[in-house]
Protein backbone atom coordinates (compact mmCIF):
# COMPACT_ATOMS: atom_id res chain seq x y z
CA UNK A 1 0.00 0.00 0.00
CA UNK A 2 2.59 2.94 1.54
CA UNK A 3 5.06 1.16 -1.33
CA UNK A 4 2.45 1.93 -4.22
CA UNK A 5 1.48 5.06 -2.93
CA UNK A 6 5.06 5.95 -3.08
CA UNK A 7 5.63 4.97 -6.67
CA UNK A 8 2.58 6.59 -7.92
CA UNK A 9 4.26 9.91 -6.18
CA UNK A 10 7.31 9.27 -7.90
CA UNK A 11 5.28 8.52 -11.56
CA UNK A 12 3.93 12.19 -10.72
CA UNK A 13 7.10 13.91 -9.97
CA UNK A 14 8.78 11.85 -13.07
CA UNK A 15 5.69 13.14 -15.45
CA UNK A 16 6.91 15.95 -17.98
CA UNK A 17 4.70 19.08 -16.69
CA UNK A 18 1.80 19.93 -19.20
CA UNK A 19 1.64 23.50 -19.87
CA UNK A 20 -0.94 24.89 -21.93
CA UNK A 21 -0.65 28.12 -22.81
CA UNK A 22 -2.86 29.63 -25.22
CA UNK A 23 -1.48 31.35 -28.95
CA UNK A 24 0.66 35.02 -28.42
CA UNK A 25 -1.69 37.09 -30.79
CA UNK A 26 -5.26 37.17 -29.68
CA UNK A 27 -7.53 37.24 -32.78
CA UNK A 28 -10.35 39.78 -33.27
CA UNK A 29 -13.44 39.46 -35.48
CA UNK A 30 -16.29 42.54 -35.64
CA UNK A 31 -19.38 41.26 -38.42
CA UNK A 32 -22.39 43.98 -38.99
CA UNK A 33 -25.45 43.53 -40.54
CA UNK A 34 -27.77 46.67 -41.88
CA UNK A 35 -31.25 45.42 -41.16
CA UNK A 36 -34.59 47.31 -42.58
CA UNK A 37 -36.43 46.64 -39.09
CA UNK A 38 -36.54 49.72 -35.92
CA UNK A 39 -33.94 49.01 -33.62
CA UNK A 40 -36.22 48.37 -30.29
CA UNK A 41 -37.75 45.44 -32.66
CA UNK A 42 -34.45 43.72 -33.44
CA UNK A 43 -33.17 44.06 -29.98
CA UNK A 44 -36.38 42.38 -28.50
CA UNK A 45 -35.08 39.01 -30.83
CA UNK A 46 -31.74 38.99 -30.25
CA UNK A 47 -31.47 41.23 -26.87
CA UNK A 48 -32.50 38.24 -24.56
CA UNK A 49 -29.60 36.08 -23.39
CA UNK A 50 -31.56 32.90 -22.89
CA UNK A 51 -33.28 33.16 -26.46
CA UNK A 52 -30.80 31.98 -29.79
CA UNK A 53 -33.20 30.58 -31.62
CA UNK A 54 -32.55 33.41 -34.20
CA UNK A 55 -29.56 31.27 -35.08
CA UNK A 56 -29.91 28.97 -37.22
CA UNK A 57 -26.46 27.22 -35.96
CA UNK A 58 -28.21 26.70 -32.77
CA UNK A 59 -30.98 23.66 -31.75
CA UNK A 60 -31.13 24.05 -28.35
CA UNK A 61 -30.70 26.64 -25.83
CA UNK A 62 -30.69 25.42 -22.00
CA UNK A 63 -29.55 28.58 -19.34
CA UNK A 64 -30.31 30.10 -16.17
CA UNK A 65 -29.79 33.00 -14.27
CA UNK A 66 -31.98 35.37 -16.98
CA UNK A 67 -30.31 38.12 -17.82
CA UNK A 68 -28.38 39.27 -14.93
CA UNK A 69 -24.38 39.37 -14.60
CA UNK A 70 -23.20 35.92 -14.49
CA UNK A 71 -26.16 33.80 -15.82
CA UNK A 72 -25.61 30.98 -17.88
CA UNK A 73 -26.12 28.78 -20.98
CA UNK A 74 -25.43 26.19 -22.85
CA UNK A 75 -25.97 25.74 -26.71
CA UNK A 76 -26.73 22.86 -28.45
CA UNK A 77 -25.52 23.36 -31.79
CA UNK A 78 -27.53 21.60 -35.11
CA UNK A 79 -24.07 19.69 -35.52
CA UNK A 80 -24.24 18.44 -32.25
CA UNK A 81 -21.35 20.50 -30.60
CA UNK A 82 -22.36 22.01 -27.48
CA UNK A 83 -21.12 25.56 -26.50
CA UNK A 84 -21.18 27.11 -22.45
CA UNK A 85 -21.27 30.67 -22.09
CA UNK A 86 -21.53 32.90 -19.63
CA UNK A 87 -23.39 36.40 -19.59
CA UNK A 88 -20.46 39.41 -18.40
CA UNK A 89 -23.03 42.30 -18.42
CA UNK A 90 -26.45 43.06 -19.86
CA UNK A 91 -27.82 46.91 -20.93
CA UNK A 92 -30.86 47.01 -22.38
CA UNK A 93 -30.76 50.87 -22.68
CA UNK A 94 -27.09 50.67 -24.73
CA UNK A 95 -28.68 47.64 -26.62
CA UNK A 96 -25.77 45.79 -25.62
CA UNK A 97 -24.69 42.56 -23.57
CA UNK A 98 -21.09 41.07 -23.39
CA UNK A 99 -20.75 37.24 -21.94
CA UNK A 100 -17.83 34.51 -22.85
CA UNK A 101 -17.38 31.33 -23.70
CA UNK A 102 -16.48 29.01 -20.24
CA UNK A 103 -16.24 25.86 -21.94
CA UNK A 104 -15.99 24.83 -25.64
CA UNK A 105 -14.25 21.66 -27.49
CA UNK A 106 -12.03 23.18 -30.07
CA UNK A 107 -13.47 20.75 -32.46
CA UNK A 108 -16.74 22.58 -31.79
CA UNK A 109 -15.22 26.02 -32.15
CA UNK A 110 -11.44 26.11 -32.30
CA UNK A 111 -11.52 29.40 -29.58
CA UNK A 112 -9.43 29.65 -26.45
CA UNK A 113 -10.65 32.82 -23.90
CA UNK A 114 -13.22 34.00 -26.30
CA UNK A 115 -15.46 37.17 -25.51
CA UNK A 116 -17.54 38.45 -27.06
CA UNK A 117 -20.49 41.54 -27.23
CA UNK A 118 -23.56 41.93 -29.66
CA UNK A 119 -25.72 45.36 -30.14
CA UNK A 120 -28.29 47.11 -32.02
CA UNK A 121 -27.78 50.76 -33.07
CA UNK A 122 -31.19 52.28 -35.08
CA UNK A 123 -31.31 55.11 -37.75
CA UNK A 124 -35.22 56.06 -37.77
CA UNK A 125 -36.56 52.72 -39.12
CA UNK A 126 -33.46 51.20 -39.60
CA UNK A 127 -30.67 49.41 -37.76
CA UNK A 128 -27.12 48.05 -37.08
CA UNK A 129 -26.19 44.75 -35.57
CA UNK A 130 -22.64 44.39 -34.68
CA UNK A 131 -21.21 41.26 -33.27
CA UNK A 132 -17.75 41.60 -31.74
CA UNK A 133 -15.31 38.88 -30.44
CA UNK A 134 -11.87 38.61 -28.74
CA UNK A 135 -10.11 35.29 -28.73
CA UNK A 136 -7.07 33.15 -28.82
CA UNK A 137 -6.95 30.26 -31.71
CA UNK A 138 -7.96 26.40 -30.66
CA UNK A 139 -4.52 25.42 -30.65
CA UNK A 140 -2.90 25.88 -27.15
CA UNK A 141 0.96 26.08 -27.47
CA UNK A 142 3.07 26.51 -30.16
CA UNK A 143 3.53 26.45 -33.03
CA UNK A 144 -0.26 25.31 -34.23
CA UNK A 145 -1.72 23.01 -36.96
CA UNK A 146 -3.34 24.67 -39.74
CA UNK A 147 -7.01 23.78 -38.56
CA UNK A 148 -6.31 25.49 -35.66
CA UNK A 149 -4.40 28.07 -36.03
CA UNK A 150 -5.16 31.70 -35.79
CA UNK A 151 -6.61 32.17 -39.49
CA UNK A 152 -9.08 29.17 -38.83
CA UNK A 153 -9.83 30.31 -35.57
CA UNK A 154 -11.12 33.49 -37.16
CA UNK A 155 -12.68 32.21 -40.10
CA UNK A 156 -14.87 29.99 -37.95
CA UNK A 157 -16.28 33.00 -35.41
CA UNK A 158 -16.64 34.65 -38.68
CA UNK A 159 -18.86 31.82 -39.94
CA UNK A 160 -21.28 31.70 -36.68
CA UNK A 161 -21.39 35.51 -36.83
CA UNK A 162 -22.17 35.59 -40.50
CA UNK A 163 -24.36 32.77 -40.36
CA UNK A 164 -26.51 34.33 -37.46
CA UNK A 165 -26.63 37.75 -38.64
CA UNK A 166 -27.81 37.41 -42.17
CA UNK A 167 -30.57 34.92 -40.79
CA UNK A 168 -31.71 37.44 -38.32
CA UNK A 169 -32.05 39.92 -41.25
CA UNK A 170 -33.70 37.35 -43.23
CA UNK A 171 -36.29 37.09 -40.56
CA UNK A 172 -36.77 40.52 -39.41
CA UNK A 173 -36.94 42.12 -43.11
CA UNK A 174 -39.87 38.93 -44.07
CA UNK A 175 -41.32 40.30 -41.31
CA UNK A 176 -41.27 37.20 -38.88
CA UNK B 1 8.20 61.35 -6.26
CA UNK B 2 7.45 64.48 -4.04
CA UNK B 3 10.38 63.84 -2.09
CA UNK B 4 12.61 62.98 -5.33
CA UNK B 5 11.62 66.80 -5.87
CA UNK B 6 12.44 67.91 -2.83
CA UNK B 7 15.64 66.37 -3.09
CA UNK B 8 16.16 67.98 -6.22
CA UNK B 9 15.19 71.59 -4.50
CA UNK B 10 17.61 70.96 -2.15
CA UNK B 11 20.26 69.73 -4.40
CA UNK B 12 19.85 72.76 -6.50
CA UNK B 13 20.33 75.24 -3.72
CA UNK B 14 23.66 72.97 -2.41
CA UNK B 15 24.89 72.92 -5.76
CA UNK B 16 26.71 69.40 -4.92
CA UNK B 17 24.96 66.43 -5.23
CA UNK B 18 25.09 65.96 -9.36
CA UNK B 19 25.61 61.98 -8.38
CA UNK B 20 22.83 61.59 -6.18
CA UNK B 21 20.02 63.15 -8.63
CA UNK B 22 21.95 61.17 -11.72
CA UNK B 23 20.44 58.11 -11.09
CA UNK B 24 17.06 59.24 -11.74
CA UNK B 25 17.15 61.91 -14.37
CA UNK B 26 16.18 59.45 -16.56
CA UNK B 27 13.20 58.11 -14.33
CA UNK B 28 12.11 62.08 -13.93
CA UNK B 29 12.31 63.72 -17.11
CA UNK B 30 9.25 64.08 -18.96
CA UNK B 31 8.06 61.91 -21.49
CA UNK B 32 6.88 63.13 -25.34
CA UNK B 33 5.65 59.66 -26.86
CA UNK B 34 4.52 56.43 -26.35
CA UNK B 35 5.46 54.16 -28.52
CA UNK B 36 2.43 51.33 -29.06
CA UNK B 37 3.11 47.84 -30.14
CA UNK B 38 0.35 46.87 -32.79
CA UNK B 39 0.23 42.75 -32.25
CA UNK B 40 -2.35 42.30 -35.20
CA UNK B 41 -1.11 45.23 -36.88
CA UNK B 42 2.28 44.07 -37.19
CA UNK B 43 3.94 48.14 -36.51
CA UNK B 44 4.87 50.11 -33.60
CA UNK B 45 2.86 53.23 -33.62
CA UNK B 46 4.96 56.71 -32.35
CA UNK B 47 1.97 58.58 -30.68
CA UNK B 48 2.88 62.55 -30.14
CA UNK B 49 1.81 62.90 -26.12
CA UNK B 50 1.48 66.99 -26.81
CA UNK B 51 -1.53 66.56 -29.15
CA UNK B 52 -2.47 62.70 -29.14
CA UNK B 53 -1.72 62.09 -32.19
CA UNK B 54 -0.01 59.14 -34.37
CA UNK B 55 3.09 60.83 -35.66
CA UNK B 56 4.98 57.65 -37.34
CA UNK B 57 3.99 53.90 -37.99
CA UNK B 58 7.55 51.75 -37.84
CA UNK B 59 6.59 47.93 -39.17
CA UNK B 60 7.47 45.20 -37.50
CA UNK B 61 6.19 41.96 -38.12
CA UNK B 62 5.76 38.80 -35.98
CA UNK B 63 3.16 39.98 -34.30
CA UNK B 64 5.02 42.51 -31.35
CA UNK B 65 3.66 42.61 -28.38
CA UNK B 66 5.85 43.65 -25.08
CA UNK B 67 7.88 46.48 -25.38
CA UNK B 68 11.17 47.84 -23.10
CA UNK B 69 12.84 50.98 -23.34
CA UNK B 70 16.30 51.48 -22.66
CA UNK B 71 17.64 53.48 -19.75
CA UNK B 72 18.13 56.84 -22.29
CA UNK B 73 14.74 55.95 -23.79
CA UNK B 74 16.84 55.93 -27.18
CA UNK B 75 16.36 52.24 -27.79
CA UNK B 76 12.93 50.35 -28.04
CA UNK B 77 12.97 46.50 -27.09
CA UNK B 78 10.16 44.77 -28.45
CA UNK B 79 8.95 41.40 -28.34
CA UNK B 80 8.17 39.41 -31.53
CA UNK B 81 6.11 36.16 -30.41
CA UNK B 82 5.29 34.79 -33.62
CA UNK B 83 8.71 35.22 -35.51
CA UNK B 84 10.23 33.95 -31.59
CA UNK B 85 12.42 37.63 -31.75
CA UNK B 86 13.66 40.40 -29.87
CA UNK B 87 13.53 43.49 -32.55
CA UNK B 88 15.39 46.97 -31.49
CA UNK B 89 13.72 49.85 -32.59
CA UNK B 90 15.75 53.25 -32.71
CA UNK B 91 12.79 55.20 -31.66
CA UNK B 92 14.47 58.63 -32.15
CA UNK B 93 14.90 57.24 -36.13
CA UNK B 94 11.72 55.32 -36.52
CA UNK B 95 13.68 52.35 -37.54
CA UNK B 96 14.17 48.61 -36.90
CA UNK B 97 17.95 48.37 -35.99
CA UNK B 98 18.90 44.74 -35.24
CA UNK B 99 16.46 41.79 -34.78
CA UNK B 100 17.19 37.92 -33.15
CA UNK B 101 15.86 34.90 -32.07
CA UNK B 102 15.49 34.83 -28.45
CA UNK B 103 13.37 31.06 -26.89
CA UNK B 104 9.89 30.19 -28.31
CA UNK B 105 8.13 32.51 -27.11
CA UNK B 106 9.11 35.76 -26.25
CA UNK B 107 6.62 38.01 -24.31
CA UNK B 108 7.12 40.08 -21.37
CA UNK B 109 10.52 42.08 -21.83
CA UNK B 110 12.03 44.46 -19.02
CA UNK B 111 15.68 46.88 -19.42
CA UNK B 112 18.16 46.56 -16.66
CA UNK B 113 18.77 50.47 -15.38
CA UNK B 114 22.41 50.07 -15.45
CA UNK B 115 23.94 46.89 -16.38
CA UNK B 116 22.90 47.07 -20.28
CA UNK B 117 20.97 44.00 -19.96
CA UNK B 118 17.31 43.01 -21.43
CA UNK B 119 14.65 40.19 -19.62
CA UNK B 120 12.91 38.73 -22.10
CA UNK B 121 9.66 36.35 -20.32
CA UNK B 122 9.15 33.16 -22.65
CA UNK B 123 5.69 32.01 -22.68
CA UNK B 124 6.12 28.40 -24.17
CA UNK B 125 9.77 27.56 -22.55
CA UNK B 126 9.30 28.99 -18.82
CA UNK B 127 12.48 30.69 -18.96
CA UNK B 128 14.04 34.29 -18.71
CA UNK B 129 16.58 35.13 -21.32
CA UNK B 130 19.28 37.26 -19.88
CA UNK B 131 19.57 39.48 -23.35
CA UNK B 132 22.72 41.55 -24.42
CA UNK B 133 21.02 43.84 -27.06
CA UNK B 134 24.01 45.07 -28.94
CA UNK B 135 25.36 42.15 -29.25
CA UNK B 136 22.19 40.42 -30.15
CA UNK B 137 22.81 37.37 -27.95
CA UNK B 138 21.12 35.32 -25.17
CA UNK B 139 23.20 35.51 -22.22
CA UNK B 140 22.01 33.59 -19.67
CA UNK B 141 19.18 31.66 -19.67
CA UNK B 142 17.20 31.45 -16.11
CA UNK B 143 14.24 28.93 -15.21
CA UNK B 144 10.74 29.96 -13.42
CA UNK B 145 7.76 29.22 -13.10
CA UNK B 146 5.23 28.36 -15.91
CA UNK B 147 4.50 30.94 -18.84
CA UNK B 148 6.14 33.65 -17.09
CA UNK B 149 4.28 37.26 -18.84
CA UNK B 150 5.26 40.30 -17.39
CA UNK B 151 8.78 41.61 -16.18
CA UNK B 152 9.79 44.19 -14.06
CA UNK B 153 13.49 45.26 -12.52
CA UNK B 154 13.43 47.07 -9.29
CA UNK B 155 14.77 51.09 -9.31
CA UNK B 156 18.21 50.35 -8.43
CA UNK B 157 18.64 47.69 -10.29
CA UNK B 158 19.53 44.71 -7.70
CA UNK B 159 16.23 42.14 -8.49
CA UNK B 160 14.07 41.33 -11.37
CA UNK B 161 10.10 39.69 -10.69
CA UNK B 162 8.51 37.65 -13.43
CA UNK B 163 4.78 37.17 -13.29
CA UNK B 164 4.84 33.23 -13.79
CA UNK B 165 1.46 33.24 -15.08
CA UNK B 166 0.58 29.48 -15.13
CA UNK B 167 1.94 28.82 -11.92
CA UNK B 168 0.07 31.56 -10.54
CA UNK B 169 3.49 33.18 -8.44
CA UNK B 170 5.92 35.36 -8.87
CA UNK B 171 9.55 35.00 -9.52
CA UNK B 172 12.05 36.91 -7.48
CA UNK B 173 15.24 36.96 -9.50
CA UNK B 174 19.27 38.39 -8.32
CA UNK B 175 20.34 40.27 -11.40
CA UNK B 176 23.57 40.00 -10.24
CA UNK B 177 24.11 35.94 -10.53
CA UNK B 178 21.11 35.50 -12.45
CA UNK B 179 20.01 33.29 -9.63
CA UNK B 180 16.31 32.25 -9.01
CA UNK B 181 16.03 33.64 -5.17
CA UNK B 182 12.75 32.70 -4.43
CA UNK B 183 8.99 32.03 -5.86
CA UNK B 184 6.13 33.78 -3.97
CA UNK B 185 1.99 32.58 -4.49
CA UNK B 186 -0.21 35.35 -5.62
CA UNK B 187 -3.93 35.73 -6.98
CA UNK B 188 -4.55 33.13 -10.38
CA UNK B 189 -3.15 33.83 -13.80
CA UNK B 190 -0.61 36.78 -12.60
CA UNK B 191 0.07 38.53 -16.07
CA UNK B 192 1.52 42.09 -15.60
CA UNK B 193 3.72 43.05 -12.75
CA UNK B 194 4.64 46.55 -11.58
CA UNK B 195 7.24 47.76 -8.74
CA UNK B 196 6.52 50.98 -6.86
CA UNK B 197 9.35 53.55 -6.90
CA UNK B 198 10.76 52.61 -3.78
CA UNK B 199 11.02 49.15 -5.24
CA UNK B 200 9.50 47.70 -2.14
CA UNK B 201 6.16 46.43 -3.28
CA UNK B 202 4.83 44.60 -6.69
CA UNK B 203 1.65 44.54 -7.77
CA UNK B 204 0.47 41.97 -9.79
CA UNK B 205 -2.69 41.64 -12.22
CA UNK B 206 -4.01 38.31 -11.62
CA UNK B 207 -6.05 37.37 -15.11
CA UNK B 208 -8.06 34.22 -13.60
CA UNK B 209 -9.37 35.68 -10.05
CA UNK B 210 -9.89 39.32 -10.59
CA UNK B 211 -7.71 40.92 -8.21
CA UNK B 212 -4.27 42.31 -7.55
CA UNK B 213 -2.00 40.60 -5.15
CA UNK B 214 0.79 43.52 -3.60
CA UNK B 215 3.88 41.62 -2.52
CA UNK B 216 6.26 42.91 -0.30
CA UNK B 217 9.72 42.06 -2.30
CA UNK B 218 12.34 41.71 0.53
CA UNK B 219 10.23 39.50 2.54
CA UNK B 220 8.31 37.94 -0.48
CA UNK B 221 4.85 37.87 1.76
CA UNK B 222 1.57 39.52 -0.08
CA UNK B 223 0.51 41.60 2.04
CA UNK B 224 -2.65 42.60 0.15
CA UNK B 225 -4.92 41.80 -2.37
CA UNK B 226 -7.96 43.82 -4.14
CA UNK B 227 -10.67 42.62 -6.35
CA UNK B 228 -10.91 44.58 -9.69
CA UNK B 229 -12.49 44.23 -12.74
CA UNK B 230 -12.97 41.55 -15.13
CA UNK B 231 -9.86 40.00 -16.44
CA UNK B 232 -7.21 42.60 -14.94
CA UNK B 233 -4.15 42.84 -17.19
CA UNK B 234 -1.91 45.12 -15.98
CA UNK B 235 -1.22 47.62 -13.18
CA UNK B 236 0.41 51.28 -13.17
CA UNK B 237 1.17 53.03 -10.02
CA UNK B 238 0.83 57.25 -9.61
CA UNK B 239 0.62 59.50 -6.62
CA UNK B 240 -0.49 56.90 -4.26
CA UNK B 241 -2.62 54.96 -6.43
CA UNK B 242 -2.70 51.85 -8.15
CA UNK B 243 -4.58 52.10 -11.90
CA UNK B 244 -5.90 48.46 -12.98
CA UNK B 245 -6.73 47.86 -17.03
CA UNK B 246 -9.65 45.48 -17.18
CA UNK B 247 -9.62 43.48 -20.39
CA UNK B 248 -13.44 41.97 -20.28
CA UNK B 249 -14.78 45.11 -18.03
CA UNK B 250 -13.43 47.99 -20.79
CA UNK B 251 -12.59 49.96 -17.46
CA UNK B 252 -9.53 50.89 -15.45
CA UNK B 253 -10.08 50.10 -11.42
CA UNK B 254 -8.26 52.66 -9.02
CA UNK B 255 -7.59 51.45 -6.05
CA UNK B 256 -5.50 53.64 -3.13
CA UNK B 257 -2.28 51.86 -2.10
CA UNK B 258 -2.82 52.90 1.66
CA UNK B 259 -6.08 51.77 2.04
CA UNK B 260 -6.49 49.67 -0.30
CA UNK B 261 -10.05 50.59 -1.53
CA UNK B 262 -11.13 51.16 -5.05
CA UNK B 263 -11.76 54.52 -5.54
CA UNK B 264 -12.92 54.58 -8.89
CA UNK B 265 -13.28 53.13 -11.95
CA UNK B 266 -13.09 54.31 -15.23
CA UNK B 267 -15.06 53.77 -18.79
CA UNK B 268 -12.47 53.01 -21.08
CA UNK B 269 -12.48 51.48 -24.65
CA UNK B 270 -12.85 48.01 -25.35
CA UNK B 271 -10.06 45.51 -24.07
CA UNK B 272 -8.00 47.89 -22.19
CA UNK B 273 -4.54 46.32 -22.09
CA UNK B 274 -1.28 47.79 -21.59
CA UNK B 275 -1.28 50.93 -18.98
CA UNK B 276 1.48 53.20 -17.66
CA UNK B 277 1.77 56.26 -16.13
CA UNK B 278 4.11 59.29 -17.35
CA UNK B 279 6.83 60.02 -14.66
CA UNK B 280 5.31 62.83 -13.22
CA UNK B 281 1.91 60.71 -11.94
CA UNK B 282 0.10 63.51 -14.19
CA UNK B 283 -1.09 61.25 -16.68
CA UNK B 284 -2.23 57.90 -17.39
CA UNK B 285 -2.20 56.19 -20.98
CA UNK B 286 -3.82 52.96 -21.70
CA UNK B 287 -3.81 50.56 -25.27
CA UNK B 288 -7.45 49.68 -25.76
CA UNK B 289 -6.83 46.51 -28.12
CA UNK B 290 -10.49 46.18 -29.46
CA UNK B 291 -10.75 49.74 -30.25
CA UNK B 292 -7.11 50.25 -31.92
CA UNK B 293 -6.80 53.83 -29.64
CA UNK B 294 -4.17 55.14 -26.89
CA UNK B 295 -6.00 56.65 -24.08
CA UNK B 296 -5.64 59.30 -21.64
CA UNK B 297 -6.50 59.42 -18.25
CA UNK B 298 -6.26 62.51 -15.84
CA UNK B 299 -4.82 61.60 -12.98
CA UNK B 300 -6.73 64.17 -10.67
CA UNK B 301 -9.80 64.42 -12.53
CA UNK B 302 -9.72 60.44 -12.32
CA UNK B 303 -11.34 60.76 -16.46
CA UNK B 304 -10.39 60.08 -20.15
CA UNK B 305 -9.24 63.25 -21.44
CA UNK B 306 -7.74 62.16 -24.68
CA UNK B 307 -7.44 59.77 -27.51
CA UNK B 308 -5.26 58.81 -30.24
CA UNK B 309 -5.72 55.91 -33.13
CA UNK B 310 -3.11 53.45 -33.25
CA UNK B 311 -2.50 50.30 -35.18
CA UNK B 312 -4.64 47.22 -35.07
CA UNK B 313 -4.20 45.42 -31.86
CA UNK B 314 -2.58 47.76 -29.58
CA UNK B 315 -1.00 45.47 -26.70
CA UNK B 316 1.99 47.84 -25.53
CA UNK B 317 2.88 45.45 -22.46
CA UNK B 318 5.52 46.84 -20.73
CA UNK B 319 6.86 50.30 -20.25
CA UNK B 320 5.75 52.33 -23.68
CA UNK B 321 6.49 56.16 -22.60
CA UNK B 322 9.78 58.07 -23.65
Amino acid sequence: MLRAAVLSLAALALAPTIALAHGPTRQKVTETVEINAPADKVWATIGNFQDMSWHPAVAKLEGSGGNHANATRTLTLTSGGTIEEKLLSSDPAKMTYKYEITKVDPKVLPVNNYSSSISVKGDGGKSTVEWKGAFYRGFMNNDPPPDMNDEASKKAVEGVYRGGLDALKKKLEAGG
Amino acid sequence: MRQILHLRAVCVAAALCVAATFASVAGDSAVTEALVTNQTGNSLSVVSLADMKSVAEVAVSGSPAGIALSPDRRFAYVTAPESKELVVVDAAERRVVKRFKVGEGPLGVAAHPTNGRVYVADWYTHTISVVDPQAGQVTATIAVGESPSGLAVTPDGRLFLSADRDSDSISIIDAATNTRLKSVAVGKRPFGVTIDAKGERAYTANVASDDVSIVDIATGVVVGTVPVGHRPYAVALARGRAFITNQYSSTVSVFDLSSLKVVATIDVGDHPEGIEADPAGTNIYVACWFDNVLMRIDVDTLSVVGQAAVGDGPRAFGAFLR
